[in-house]
């Protein structure tokens, strides 16, 4: 049996060899992404200990079929990423490095403070790769948020650990279970806010505009798939399995949620620069995420979630690829750019219609069963909120689609303002990435049935009826 | 305007946590904190299995762990891996700064000549900071102190230095590749864990009697790595900043 | 007490986060709370009459009442992660004073392309 914390410890190890030997930091950066993409299919479920020492004494990992799952998806993406971009990497191989360790400790531990590691870890990374644009006054933006966030997060676990004497996530979530909400609220509030940050939650999301804004074909989709998938999913893991939360918390941070859904999209309808929507759609999704995580509907957060991050890679990998090429990424001046670019184009409009939820893409499969999730609460005005926001999501992102693939009312494709002002070029790698991107994202709407069993027979034990499954391991080999 | 909202924001949100922290009841009063309803006391005890007899200094052979510094035996036994993420974010920035910096060429000019106290004084404290800064790191285990503060003493040598001589410059390769060996043999000790006993940064060594110099199993292995480590890159992020604005 | 004096601290922190408008105060700003997070922290392992959690020849062995060893060792790992962010945040701002002349937030500006 594979032990899972090789996939820290190997990428961690060639970033350290990788500053000894300097010329061949690509080359281990995609050896480690490789090595680390096999490992993930030969793991073994279950809790493994670090040091030797029993939980709650000593910090462990715990490899159940949501963590499977987030590693699964978290590396696969990570690879094709930096395979498609590796012109794009530059001084930064090391820092991948660092931040592929960093990713896959978050979806891993089990420990709070641990948590808080690499949730530090993984920041950083970030910041350090915001930088590459050279928009320097977005990454110290970030970087205060991310620290103020991740110090917030720090104050509410000293707080559990003051209360409840441990550290360990499965151990505190027994001993939660039978407390007094009442004492909860000040911590939960607390971590709320510190992953808030992360997850771009409404009153904590200043930095997303400047970094996201300026992402070229690396950073855009590494931010907006990888990134945000492993945050969400770090989220859920708190929220839906860890601490539970009382009634009048919950419903605060379900309207902050479904607030962020709504000012998300609506700020992306208003939006003309295309990464500029997709950042703010972004936003929007991240806050139906979160409401769905809060809601206990954990199955189809993740769905949800892997939907849009799929989706994203391959719509930011494109945009970023425009603004790099052309110097713009404004949909007017790019009008009909997909004309020259079909394979592209229809990568793009497969993962764009996916996001919306169109039948034939992966997309549908999971709106469906969100919906179906949601109707099944015993709350009235979720469902509308989530159907509103599909509703605007679906508005600027055809429209979006009709401007890149029509030329203007007088222009053509060849129309000079388009054929010179404008020449998109994309690499040849970064096409056959978008391409498996979607290719996946249609398979899963086609089939179904082939990626709902996969799914659901994890998800079996993903159910909200068995609030500590988490650390129930029977299910594993 | 803008410092009164502030205010009134941070007066709401500190009454809320004074409020709400107060009315936790499971969150005791200063001082009145009983150990053994955290998990901290088996770390004093060195037993996670709890069924140990008294730990006494010089006396008690081969425990768990056999650092007499606690907390020492916390950071690098127990949470080691904590441990490994903290140097990886220390590793981090000194990366960071090198890549904002890595273009610049020579030395940030100061607006101040160092005297003559400064340069001679320097000369005869340099040596002293780095011996303390490495009796403080293979100390680790049975003094305050550790890796930590050892490898910062170093890295304060070094800024001495800086500061009494304009011209000084240290040649960063040296430090670098003792930033990645150090680094990278920390992994490998994980590793060789895993592989020896099963359990990734197990202490797979003896761990000795509790007090002595050698004992403690891997923990002064760790805090020489570690010290070594956090001097090199510290003394990276201050010759880094030191660098001329010329690109 | 002290545990409310480190909450002051921290909200004195998040004070100057949201009025100050020099970069390098706002670093400061977030040192200040972060050292509140770290004397919380500390404050929250102190146990009345307990001594250090280092065993010595006087202080011999384990039946002693230490204060809790715990929190001190992740206020550790807290400050040399804050170690790392503050250089990397005066590496930024270094970077946006040689570009933009000034360390004045709202003089740079917060479009998305300034």
């Amino acid at each position: 049996m594979i032990n899972p914390v090789l996939l820290i410890a190997i990428p961690l190890l060639l970033a350290f060899v990788s500053i000894l030997y300097k010329g061949y930091r690509n080359n281990l950066l995609v050896f480690g992404a490789l090595v680390n993409a096999g490992l993930v299919l030969t793991l073994g479920k279950g809790e493994y200990l670090i040091g030797g020492f029993k939980p709650p004494f000593g910090i462990n990992l715990v490899l159940d079929d949501y963590a499977f799952l987030g590693l699964l998806v978290i590396n696969g993406l990570f690879l094709l990423i930096t395979l498609m971009s590796l012109d794009k990497i530059g001084e930064n191989a090391t820092v991948l490095l660092v931040a592929l360790a960093g990713l896959n400790g978050l979806l891993l531990t089990g420990d709070l403070f641990n948590l808080f590691v690499f949730l530090e870890i993984t920041a950083i990374t970030a910041y350090i790769l915001s930088a590459s644009s050279r928009q320097y006054q977005h990454s110290f933006n970030y970087l205060v948020l991310g620290t103020l966030g991740s110090g917030l997060y720090l104050f509410g676990l000293i707080l559990l650990y003051a209360v409840f004497g441990s550290l360990n996530m499965a151990d505190l979530s027994l001993k939660m279970a039978t407390a007094d909400t009442s004492q909860l609220v000040i911590p939960s509030l607390l971590i709320f806010i510190g992953l808030g940050v992360e997850v771009k939650i409404l009153p904590f999301n200043g930095w997303v505009r400047g970094v996201y804004g300026n992402s070229d074909s690396l950073v855009g989709p590494l931010f907006s798939a990888v990134y945000a998938g492993a945050m969400l999913l770090v989220f859920g893991r708190i929220f839906a399995q860890v601490i539970p939360l009382g009634a009048y918390l919950k419903t605060l941070l379900l309207l902050l949620g479904a607030l962020t859904l709504i000012a998300g999209e609506l700020a992306a309808l208003s939006k003309t620069r295309i990464r500029e929507i997709l950042l703010y759609s972004s936003i929007g999704q991240s806050g139906l995420i979160v409401t769905l995580f809060l809601s206990g509907l954990v199955f189809p957060a993740v769905m949800q979630l892997f939907n849009n991050i799929l989706s994203k890679a391959v719509l930011f990998t494109v945009a970023g690829q425009m603004a790099d090429t052309t110097g713009t990424d404004d949909a007017e001046a790019l009008q009909g750019a997909f004309a020259r670019h079909k394979l592209a184009g229809v990568a793009f409009t497969i993962a764009g219609l996916s996001l919306i939820g169109m039948p034939l893409f992966y997309g549908f499969v999971s709106k469906i069963n969100l919906l179906f999730g949601v109707f099944s609460l015993d709350n009235y005005w979720l469902p509308g909120v989530i159907l509103l926001g599909t509703v605007i999501e679906g508005t600027y992102l055809i429209r979006l689609l009709v401007k890149l693939w029509m030329p203007g009312e007088e222009g053509l494709v060849s129309h000079e303002s388009h054929a010179t002002k404008a020449p998109l070029e994309i690499q040849r790698a970064r096409v056959m990435g978008i391409v498996v991107l979607s290719a996946v994202l249609l398979v899963g709407g086609l089939m179904p049935g082939m990626i709902q069993n996969n799914l659901s027979e994890s998800g079996r034990l993903l159910d909200e009826t068995t609030p500590v499954y988490l650390f129930d391991l029977k299910g594993g080999q | 305007m803008k410092k009164a909202l502030a205010m009134l924001l941070l007066v709401l949100v500190g009454t809320l946590l004074f409020m709400g922290i107060y009315a936790m009841e499971g969150f005791r009063p200063y001082g009145e904190v009983d150990l053994a309803q955290r998990v901290s006391q088996a770390y004093i005890d060195k037993d996670v299995t709890g069924e140990n007899p008294e730990v006494v200094y010089g006396i008690s052979k081969d425990l768990e762990t056999g650092s007499a510094n606690l907390v020492t035996s916390i950071i690098v036994n127990y949470r080691s891996f904590d441990t490994l993420g903290e140097v990886t974010v220390l590793f981090l920035s000194a990366l960071g700064v090198s890549i904002l910096f890595g273009s610049f060429k020579g030395r940030l000019r100061s607006r101040y000549q160092p005297n003559f106290i400064l340069r001679t004084g320097s000369k005869v404290v340099f040596p002293l900071i780095l011996i303390m800064g490495v009796y403080i790191f293979i100390h680790g285990h049975l003094s305050p102190g550790g890796g930590f503060p050892g490898g910062s003493m170093i890295a304060s040598a070094i800024l001495l230095m800086y500061l009494a001589d304009e011209a000084f410059r240290i040649r960063i390769e040296g430090f670098k590749m003792t930033e990645g060996i150090a680094g990278s043999l920390y992994v490998l000790l994980g590793l060789v864990g895993l592989t020896l006993a099963g359990y990734f940064l197990s202490n797979f060594l003896n761990t000795g009697t509790v007090g002595a110099l050698f004992s403690a199993g891997i923990i002064p292995v760790v805090y020489v790595l570690v010290g070594l480590k956090v001097g090199s890159e510290l003394t990276g992020i201050i010759t880094d900043f030191l660098k001329g604005e010329v690109e | 007490m002290i545990q409310y004096a480190g909450i002051l601290l921290i909200l004195i922190g998040i004070y100057g986060l949201l009025t100050e408008t020099n970069l390098i105060k706002i670093i400061v700003s977030l040192n200040v709370f972060e050292l509140g997070l770290n004397v919380f922290i500390i404050s929250v392992g102190f146990v009345r009459e307990g001594v250090a959690p280092i065993l010595t020849s006087v202080n011999n062995h384990s039946g002693l009442v230490f204060v809790d060893p715990l929190p001190q060792a992740l206020v550790l790992t807290a400050i040399v992660i804050g170690l790392g962010t503050t250089a990397l945040g005066l590496a930024f701002a270094r970077r946006i004073y040689m570009k933009h002349g000034t360390l004045n937030i709202e003089e740079i500006g917060g479009g998305i392309n300034d």
